[in-house]
């Protein structure tokens, strides 16, 4: 029933949903982000595994702007070919990858100059709301976010770790070309809640000690609910409990 | 327990001095009441030995899996923990995921998130084996780091003893190293940094049927966890 009321409210709003593959990135001093562009997948695919395959990533920033884009050519399906994001000061957002049968199992890779953590992006799609639907949605949810509210056309449920030494924040993506105004809530209760504005291909790293603070000892688990007036999804941040800017931080893909 | 109800055989790799909290369910319907209908952990040395078994109240969300392996293990062990989850297809129209948190305690190092092997049933496709062979494959950054890497290899199999094939590549070459395992047995297979001057690009696994599987990444200053990820499967 909530899928078919989806189906024609995006028929309504003239929502639509080209595919994209993305992947998220995030910068520090002292912490090197790097793509690692691949596609190993087509190895497998009769037709499709000779090379050369031609790469674009299109990098977006928190705000949602373009903030670069890199090509790459790989000459074997093979072959990786790095692309090491700028790192001046603390910045993220998410890239889109477009190329030659490229489809799957990218990755993205965060190191303190030592060792590195890794994850991988997703193919999905992202929402494009034509100029009418963008005016009436910016419309509605200036009211309701006047209010602390949202349209909670996509909800997500996330498990949030809080400790005292480490953390998992999350990097929220707004796959869509409208502002997301993105509601996260603490379960069960819902005592506690904010408001997420996210402008159109933009990102917000929440701190997930915001919403609830760290024990003294051990890890706290808190269950979130997202909601969000248009598609959106998330990573996690593994973080140290420390706040300095040059703390190592891991990245981590969810269902 | 009803016949009708749908299994998954989940499985991961743990060790002491972690905080390691598992999900039992990712996913959470609006009313928040999805659950399993009934989960078994068991824990199994490095010998295979069942050292430790319990049921868990599927009602519970997160499992506190370092406390546990904490009864049982000394520091410096390993254990091969399996998840034995029924549940109601209806539910969970594709298979329940078990996500967990993982963080060594005082190590200053980011904690890490990851989805815990799937490793038998969940998916009905997957259970009819239409193809034997199972391949996966993990890459790697270029540069040297200061880290070591490895797979994580376990046996979920009851009777028969298996083989698998771990292939690293180095440029244009590569070396291959067998590994048999006994049931419920694992093993950490090294994969050396480099070969012949090149750096280790890529692993592969091949087997008859799906292991629990794991790249593994440890800072090289201290055997911290940087690093623990699922390899990818690009057919089934």
């Amino acid at each position: 029933m909530t899928r078919l009321l989806r189906r024609v409210a995006r028929a309504l709003l003239g929502v639509e949903r080209p595919a994209v593959y993305y992947l998220p990135w995030l910068v520090r001093p002292g912490l090197d982000c790097v793509l690692m562009l691949s596609n190993l997948e087509a190895r497998f695919k009769s037709g499709h595994n000779a090379g050369p395959f031609s790469v674009r990533v299109t990098q977006y920033d928190a705000e949602g702007r373009r903030r670069g884009e890199h090509r790459a050519r790989l000459e074997r399906s093979t072959d990786l070919v790095e692309v090491k994001l700028p790192s001046s000061d603390a910045a993220w957002g998410f890239v889109t990858v477009d190329g030659d049968h490229v489809h799957s199992d990218l990755y993205v890779t965060l190191s303190d100059g030592e060792a590195y953590a890794v994850t991988h992006g997703r193919q999905e799609f992202v929402e494009r709301y034509p100029i009418w639907s963008r005016a009436a949605m910016a419309a509605i949810g200036r009211v309701l976010g006047g209010l602390g509210r949202t349209v909670p056309a996509f909800v997500r449920h996330q498990y949030a770790y809080v400790g005292a030494e480490s953390r998992s924040d999350l990097l929220v993506l707004n796959l869509s070309n409208v502002t997301n105004r993105v509601r996260v809530v603490t379960l069960p209760s819902g005592e506690v809640s904010v408001l997420l504005r996210i402008p159109p291909m933009g990102s917000y790293l929440l701190d997930v000690s915001r919403l609830a603070p760290p024990p003294a000892r051990g890890t706290r688990v808190v269950p979130l609910r997202l909601e969000g007036n248009a598609w959106f999804n998330l990573y996690v941040v593994g973080a140290v409990g420390v706040a300095e800017r040059s703390a190592p931080l891991s990245l981590m893909h969810v269902k | 327990m009803s016949s009708s109800l749908s299994a998954l055989l989940s499985a991961t790799f743990a060790e002491p001095g972690y905080e390691h909290l598992v999900e039992l369910i990712h996913q959470r319907d609006a009313a928040a009441r999805r659950h399993l209908e009934s989960l078994d952990v068991a824990i199994h040395d490095g010998g295979g030995t069942l050292i430790a078994g319990r049921s868990v109240d599927p009602r519970e969300e997160v499992l506190d899996l370092g406390k546990l392996v904490g009864e049982v293990l000394t520091p410096g062990d390993r254990a091969f923990v399996l998840f034995d989850a029924r549940y109601d297809e209806r539910l969970f129209p594709y298979r329940p995921h078990h996500y967990a948190y993982l963080h060594r305690t005082a190590s200053g190092d980011p904690p890490l998130y990851y989805a815990v092997n799937a490793t038998l049933g969940g998916v009905p496709d997957r259970i009819g084996a239409e193809r034997l062979n199972n391949f996966e494959t993990y890459l790697f950054r270029a540069r040297r780091f200061d880290e070591r890497y490895s797979l994580l290899l376990g046996s979920v199999a009851r009777f028969a003893d298996v083989e698998a094939r771990v292939t690293c590549y180095y440029g244009s070459a590569s070396t291959v190293q067998t590994v048999k395992l006994a049931p419920k047995h694992h093993t950490e297979v090294v994969l050396p940094v480099e070969h012949e001057g090149q750096p280790l690009a890529r692993v592969e696994v091949k087997s008859l049927f799906r292991l629990t599987s794991y790249v593994v990444g440890r800072r090289a200053s201290t055997g911290s966890l940087v690093l623990f990820d699922h390899l990818f499967t690009y057919f089934k």
